[in-house]
């Protein structure tokens, strides 16, 4: 082939970005579906370009840069890297933000913590229930959750048994606020974060707004917003590049992440109303990639199946799959 | 038991519209580019034309080409999660070296490197401030086009070009340092 002309090059990399981001979404219309399917057919090079934007997009190394530029920036702007990477800095941002507003604490009569009981609230398979505490807090619970709350007036407690549930504390200068989690205890210091309690004692921590003490069995993690953590077991991954605030399943999205087949069952089963389940254990071992659309179940198995060249069928008012 | 070959599946009458020798070489195109070698980017593609087959006989498909793309991820993923379990199951089978060379983050690795960690952070650190605020946003944050136009008074058809003309731009710096150049000239 001839060397190709700077400018078509530059046209043919222009449209690659641009596909890219409107491929983005799970669901186009079917004019664009088909342009971009004529796009791709019309030359070799086009699909190229394509697969490189996506592979740039998806690098964990743009993530990075961007989080260090993001970091850098909101300390006015361009300059070279200090003492403290990125990382130490943003530290330092947060725990600036964290510090300080001391709010009145309410009188409380001291009585009433001697007998503050204990509520404990549970959400049904298929739904999401919305909870408001006393003291401005509020939590969203997951479908197959159960939490139970105890306010005094020197503490917040609250223990998570199982499931998933999304926090967004009320700020309070002199009660901190605690979450159990299978063992793990997350601290918080004012703020919006997520925890997840799946199967096999993972806890899945995400921190949405301000600053998250937590401690598992092997050491104590700060995570500002932004963050994670996984424990599992003896394992302690830690998670990037958290966007939105808050979890995308408040939202009906679960993004899926080279995730466990078994685990986006279990996912999907909290919010559906049909459960879905694998004829064969092995099966959850599967992994997965993309972006679901929780309220469409029949959608996801159909699309799980293509993926995995799995069957599935619809009976006794369950989604079954299994292998062909 | 030899595979099938997908092509010759799809001659009775299969999408009549749709041309799965091209298909396939898009694939194929598409899976060398995100770094997978030429004999695993042949089977990969076949496996995914083979199931797109299957499905397009079942329900109408949107995009051949996205959903394909979809697929041919996962299998490479799952290619390349088998290959590590060989590798770390080899005992100290130094002997072996680079049999088990790992396939589907080749790319991404290079893109994952310190290097190129600089490099983007220079190109982002080099762009206007308004583009870069868009590209974090829609990266770090996922947020959506209008959300982020709602907060940076800009239509979405400006955010658009500003997400694509900073990939351009990330693309153009990591061609100039030597880091995943395009295979322009096959």
């Amino acid at each position: 082939m001839a060397r190709m002309m700077a400018s078509e090059r530059a046209e043919i990399e222009s449209a690659a970005a641009l596909w890219l981001e409107r491929m983005r979404g799970p669901v186009q219309d079917s004019a664009v579906a088909a342009r971009f399917d004529a796009w791709i057919a019309e030359d070799p090079r086009h699909v190229e370009s394509y697969a490189r934007m996506a592979s740039l997009w998806q690098s964990e190394g743009l993530a990075l840069a961007a989080c260090a530029t993001r970091a850098g920036n909101d300390n006015g702007g361009e300059h070279e890297d200090a003492e403290g990477g990125p990382r130490a800095r943003a530290y330092r941002r947060w725990f600036g933000l964290v510090a300080g507003l001391a709010s009145l604490a309410a009188a409380v009569p001291l009585a009433q913590g001697l007998f503050a009981p204990t509520h404990t609230y549970e959400a049904p398979w298929g739904t999401t229930r919305e909870i408001a505490l006393s003291d401005g807090s509020h939590i969203q619970l997951s479908g197959g959750s159960r939490l139970s709350v105890r306010l005094t007036p020197w503490s917040r407690e609250a223990d998570l048994e199982k499931g998933e549930a999304f926090f967004d504390v009320a700020h309070e200068a002199l009660r901190g606020f605690a979450v159990e989690a299978e063992g793990a205890r997350v601290e918080v210091l004012g703020t919006a974060f997520d925890i997840d309690v799946l199967a096999g004692g993972r806890r899945e921590v995400r921190v949405y707004r301000g600053l998250v003490e937590v401690a598992g069995a092997s050491g104590t993690w700060r995570l500002p917003a932004g963050t994670g953590l996984i424990l599992d077991g003896a394992h302690v991954r830690s998670l990037e590049g958290i966007g939105g605030d808050r979890p995308g399943w408040l939202d009906g999205w679960f993004d899926a992440q080279d995730t466990r087949l078994d685990r986006l069952v279990e996912r999907l089963n909290r919010t559906s109303r049909i459960p879905v389940v694998l004829d064969d254990p092995q099966l959850g071992e599967l992994r997965v990639t993309g972006r679901f659309e929780m309220d469409s179940p029949q959608e996801i198995v159909e699309t799980l199946a293509a993926i995995h060249d799995l069957s599935w069928s619809r009976e006794e008012g369950r989604y079954r799959i299994g292998r062909p | 038991m030899p595979r099938p070959d997908a092509l010759q599946i799809a001659r009775d009458g299969d999408s009549p519209g749709t041309d799965w020798t091209m298909v396939q070489s898009r694939l194929i195109g598409y899976l060398r580019a995100r770094g997978a070698r030429a004999d695993l980017a042949e089977d990969i593609a076949q496996e995914t034309v083979l199931r797109l087959i299957a499905i397009s006989r079942t329900k109408e498909i949107g995009s051949v080409f996205a959903l394909g793309f979809r697929i041919a991820d996962n299998l490479l993923v799952d290619q390349h999660r088998a290959e590590s379990r060989y590798a770390d199951a080899g005992e100290g089978g130094e002997g072996e070296e680079g049999q088990w060379q790992t396939t589907a983050p080749s790319l991404d690795r290079v893109l994952d490197s310190r290097r190129a960690i600089e490099v983007f952070q220079r190109c982002l650190n080099r762009m206007p401030a308004l583009r870069r605020e868009v590209l974090v946003r829609r990266r770090l944050r996922n947020e959506s086009c209008r959300a982020i136009g709602e907060d940076l008074a800009l239509s979405g058809k400006a955010v658009e070009k500003h997400i694509t003309r900073g990939l351009v731009d990330l693309r153009r710096a990591m061609e100039k340092a030597g880091i995943d150049p395009a295979g322009w000239h096959e």
